[in-house]
């Protein structure tokens, strides 16, 4: 306990709690801190509920996200619907691979693997799973640096929307998908975003003592 | 710290709201699944023949417009014959996708009415597809084309038959009193060739299509260009770009059925039907389909087919049927063009539109068939007289030539043709009732000439009637004198020209002679015949007599002169310019041009019966009045003579030559001559003589001066013989012409000396006579010369008479006497001379016969010259 507490001390464990807001250093038992007046609280527990439910929902708009043509284009009145998958697809067939890994990476992979990511992540604290609290952290700061990047597609999209607009000759317009796809990234994004990670310091904690102590 | 706060108790909330994002999305994407699936569609296959126009992914399936399906997919079928279209077909359109749902492939047309489907050029083709019932099936086979009923319309189908399809199209709108009520939604050609146009007709219109209606084309333009102007129809600006049908309906007749039949008429007016029938003609060049029947102006029907057959042609006509009550027994059509006269256009509109058929209505039934005339049929009813008219040629009147009075027409012809036994040309007219009784007996027709010209030397004259006798020409109808009336058939007689028939007439009353010529005589038919220089008549004919080698002229002469024929009657030539030049002067007489140049004869009268050959012409007035006498004569062709060369008897013209021809054998002159008739008596006889005179120059003188200038003449001196000849011996010397019972002797000498002929014989330096002639005698022992003492002279000749030569200038030289020198008068010096005395006077003993021969004493005796004896003069 004493190793413990010399190595890493709770702050809760010390009656302290950190200002969510500005990040002073107060008091638990406050209500608010006393610095920006902003509600003090210790642990948001209901934090993981919103972060699956948000993740879920994420999970859920994937589906069509990817089922559905995420682009209409309608060349010389000709109308052509692109899902993400088929746009890849076009672009691998017309032989620009590199944009196709980065679209690839940015509209498959990366959502895919955050939900996964945040999947693991929620897991792992809901249900104490055994890893490493390293691996998680890590894990979670990539998720957190490349959802970004996800946007890319929709930022392709929106540009292309903006441009190409001749009527029926050229047109391109935004089709379902992409609002599930921007939902998508937007929920992933929340869901990581509205995670209380001290939640999972708290279960790393254990786990680490656990894994410590064995 | 033992302080113990009263804990917060929160209630923890079971779920947090922001689980309802994921149900949310949960239901929404459930929602969408559903849908989606849902919505996915339903998968047929179509099988066409080829996947032409197709595209997977592109080629839509399209209803009404919307798009109900998508091809996924095309694959050749299992034997090759077709592809296998797959198609993504729309959820909704599951209910459609039966039996009897047709798919047909929809192509991009550009079309008159425009482009139809102009997407289909960016979109591509695509596949129509009409429901239908049945049960439901996922394999179809595609038609081949639209078929016939557009879906989504409630309404009439009819099928209209047509031998043509026109333009109509599918499309093409159908109207009824112009309002567009449906549309043609297809065609086919029948088994039986023909063209079955499907049309639609909206379900508000339907009741519009009657069991009779008739539908005919309003397709494109119909211009009606007349000369009243130029009228353009048409059912509307679609109909002229995609044709179109319109139709008229009976209201009382019973509604059509779906699918019935009708038939498809070329016009409105073929369409509203009309009475049927055939129109025989020989030939129908001007008619055409189409060609209008025209009753009074209007058109009631028209040609619909012209047809040869074994008879001619064959027209089939219809007659509309408002008017079809016109068409009866007794109606009768006529081929009626624009009738193009000099005196203006009829009709001139069919110059355009063609003839027409003219028809006028009848009464009776119907016929089928009737004759297409080729002129206007006269009104049966008219007591027209009908008559013929014979002519000698065709004057240029053809059927439908007028018949005029004073220019007022009064009648037809209504044919012309020969006659059977083609010699003349006969002409069947008309006149009408109101004008017969103009045509008396005696009456005739003279052809008019729209311009004549008739130009002669008395001037030009031109005539001209007015233009349209130009067509059909026109006759004349010229009045005959007498009263009676011609009844139906007579004949007439038809002159081409006035002065034809004014010949004609004239010829009838003419009286005509035969004169004879030696030659032509300058005439030529219709050469004048003069009395006094008043053409009285004409030269008929001229014909040259082989067996005579002269002509034969035939004359006539107006019955008015008549009375100038008589035996005393004598016909001369005329001649152009007759120049009578003498020593006396020179006397020109002209005949009037026109003789001049056509020749001509002049008739004249004798005082006396006339002389010579009866009707001989005569070569000149002067020949003719004198009723000369031609007779000829041979002379040695050393002679100069010259036709015209006058006969004279004692310096006086008796006679003329007419012409001197040098014969075969270069030896003699024969020359013909005439003797004027007074003085042809006297000279005709068997010994009369003609001899040539020329002029002789001579010491004594000139004789016959004249001829110098004029030629050589032939003297004739008159015979005595009671037989007449026409044939002479022409003599180089005059013979002696005992004139007036001169004396005659013969004086004989040794030699002529001096003596010529000629040389005059002196009575007390007085020419009482002369030498005639002298000749050797015989047996050359002497010369004899014949000479004459004048009769008033002759008393102071007889048997105791001398004579002596007085010739040249006797010069008497001697040496003791002296040079005596003797000389009678200068003449007697040049040409000699014979001296006369007579010693006792003369009585009844002592006078000498003719032949009483003188000797010539070479010297005078001077006592001859003292012989004085007191001759009387009494016998």
């Amino acid at each position: 306990m004493n190793d413990n507490q010399t190595s890493c001390t709770l702050g809760k464990e010390v009656g302290l709690t950190c200002c969510p807001t500005c990040n002073k250093v107060t008091c638990a038992n406050s209500a608010c801190c006393s610095r920006c007046d902003a509600k003090l609280i210790v642990r948001d527990y209901d934090s993981l509920q919103k972060s699956w439910a948000l993740l879920i929902t994420a999970a859920i708009l994937l589906i069509p996200a990817n089922l559905y043509p995420i682009t209409t284009l309608t060349n010389q009145g000709q109308v052509t619907q692109d899902t993400i998958f088929s746009g890849i697809a076009h672009l691998v067939k017309t032989d620009m691979i590199p944009i196709a890994i980065i679209l690839f990476t940015a509209s498959i992979l990366v959502p895919v693997l955050k939900i996964v990511g945040l999947t693991i992540y929620l897991t792992a604290i809901s249900f104490k799973l055994p890893i490493s609290k390293k691996k998680l952290m890590m894990g979670f700061h990539i998720i957190e640096w490349i959802g970004r990047w996800s946007m890319l597609d929709l930022f392709v999209i929106s540009l292309t929307v903006a441009v190409v607009n001749m009527g029926q000759l050229l047109d391109a317009k935004p089709a379902p998908a992409a609002t599930a796809f921007a939902l998508v990234i937007l929920l992933t994004q929340l869901a990581a975003k509205v995670i209380d990670t001290r939640l999972l310091w708290d279960r790393l904690e254990i786990k680490n003592d656990s894994s410590t102590d064995t | 710290m033992t302080q113990v706060q009263t804990p917060k108790v929160v209630k923890k909330k079971l779920f947090s709201p922001i689980w309802l994002l994921p149900i949310i999305a949960l239901a929404l994407g459930a929602w969408l699944g559903v849908k989606s699936i849902r919505e996915s569609g339903v998968e047929v296959r179509i099988h066409f023949p080829s996947a032409t126009g197709m595209d997977i992914g592109k080629t839509l399936v399209k209803y009404q417009g919307l798009t109900v399906g998508k091809v996924v997919d095309i694959s050749i079928d299992d034997d090759l014959q077709g592809v296998n279209v797959d198609v993504l077909m729309d959820y909704r359109s599951s209910p459609f996708l039966n039996k009897e749902t047709k798919f047909w492939l929809v192509k991009p047309k550009a079309s008159i009415t425009g482009v139809e489907g102009l997407d289909t050029l960016f979109s591509g083709n695509y596949i129509g597809i009409l429901p239908g019932e049945g049960e439901s099936a996922s394999f179809f086979e595609a038609e081949i084309s639209a078929p016939v009923i557009t879906p989504g319309n409630e309404g009439l189908i009819v099928n209209i038959t047509s031998e043509k399809l026109g333009s109509l199209d599918v499309g093409s709108p159908l109207f009824y009193r112009q309002i567009p009520v449906g549309q043609v939604v297809g065609y086919r050609l029948d088994s039986s060739n023909k063209i079955i146009v499907t049309a639609f007709i909206q379900q508000q219109y339907a009741k519009l299509v009657k069991v009779d209606s008739q539908f005919w084309n309003v397709s494109g333009i119909s211009v009606d260009a007349s000369l009243a102007g130029i009228e353009v129809r048409s059912e509307s600006l679609a109909a002229i770009l995609a044709g179109g049908i319109s139709f008229s309906s009976n209201d009382k007749s019973p509604s059509a059925e779906n699918r019935h039949e009708f038939a498809l008429y070329d016009s409105e007016k073929q369409a509203f039907g009309g009475i049927e029938f055939t129109l025989t003609a020989n030939g129908t060049e001007s008619v055409a389909n189409n060609t209008a029947i025209v009753f009074r102006g209007i058109n009631i029907g028209r040609v619909t087919n012209k047809i040869l057959t074994d008879n001619g042609i064959s027209l089939e006509a219809k007659i509309d049927s408002k008017y079809a009550e016109l068409l009866a027994g007794t109606s009768s059509f006529w081929l009626e063009g624009a009738d193009i006269s000099l005196s203006g256009i009829n009709h001139p509109e069919r110059l355009l539109t063609g003839s027409v058929i003219n028809f006028i209505a009848g009464s009776g039934d119907p016929l089928q068939q009737y004759p297409l005339l080729t002129t206007k049929p006269e009104p049966k009813n008219s007591n027209k007289l009908a008559l013929t008219l014979d002519s000698d040629t065709n004057p240029g009147v053809s059927a439908g030539a007028e018949l005029r009075f004073k220019q007022i027409k009064i009648g037809t012809v209504l044919s012309s043709k020969l006659n059977k036994a083609l010699t003349k040309v006969e002409y069947d007219i008309e006149v009408d009732a109101d004008f017969s009784s103009l045509l008396t007996k005696g009456s005739y027709f003279v052809a008019e000439s729209v311009l004549s010209m008739e130009a002669n030397l008395d001037g030009v004259a031109v005539k001209a009637r007015e233009l349209n006798t130009f067509t059909n020409g026109a006759l004349s109808l010229v009045k005959g004198a007498s009263n009676q009336q011609l009844t139906n058939g007579a004949s007439l007689k038809v002159f081409a020209s006035s002065n034809e028939a004014d010949n004609y007439f004239e010829n009838s009353s003419l009286i005509t002679r035969q004169l004879f010529s030696n030659d032509a005589a300058n005439v030529v038919e219709g050469s004048p015949i003069y009395y006094k220089k008043m053409q009285i008549g004409q030269v008929n004919k001229v014909d040259w007599q082989r067996k005579s080698n002269d002509f034969i002229i035939d004359i006539s002469i107006q019955k008015t002169f008549a009375s100038l024929l008589t035996d005393k009657t004598v016909f001369w030539r005329n001649s152009a310019l007759a120049i009578n030049a003498s020593l006396s002067g020179i006397e020109v007489e002209m005949s009037p041009l026109q003789g001049a140049i056509k020749g001509g004869i002049t008739l004249g009268l004798l005082e006396h019966p006339a002389q010579g050959r009866e009707n001989q012409l005569y070569d000149s007035k002067f020949l003719a009045l004198s009723q000369s006498t031609a007779i000829t004569m041979t002379f040695p062709a050393s002679v100069k003579l010259a036709k015209k060369a006058p006969i004279r008897y004692l310096g006086h013209k008796v006679g003329e030559v007419e012409s001197v021809v040098l014969s075969k054998d270069l030896t003699e002159l024969d020359v013909s001559a005439y003797l004027y008739g007074d003085y042809a008596a006297n000279f005709n006889q068997q010994d009369a003589s003609f001899s040539i005179v020329d002029a002789k120059v001579s010491l004594s003188g000139i004789e016959a001066p004249e001829t110098l200038i004029t030629g050589p003449y032939i003297s004739v001196v008159p015979g005595i013989s009671t037989q007449t000849a026409s044939r002479f011996v022409g003599l180089i010397d005059k013979p002696f012409y005992n004139l007036d019972n001169a004396l005659t002797f013969i004086i004989t000498n040794n030699n002529l000396g001096s003596i010529n002929k000629g040389t005059a014989i002196f009575f007390r330096g007085i020419k009482v006579g002369q030498v005639d002639s002298y000749q050797l005698i015989s047996d050359g022992t002497g010369v004899e010369m014949t000479a004459h003492i004048e009769s008033r002279y002759k008393h102071l000749v007889n048997s105791s008479s001398v004579l002596w030569d007085l010739s040249g200038v006797k010069v008497d030289v001697g040496l003791f006497s002296g040079a005596q020198i003797e000389t009678g008068s200068l003449e007697t010096i040049l040409s000699g001379g014979i001296g006369l005395a007579t010693k006792e006077v003369t009585s009844v003993e002592n006078m000498i016969a003719p032949q009483h021969k003188f000797p010539l004493n070479a010297a005078v005796d001077p006592i001859w010259l003292d012989w004085a004896p007191k001759q009387s003069a009494t016998d």
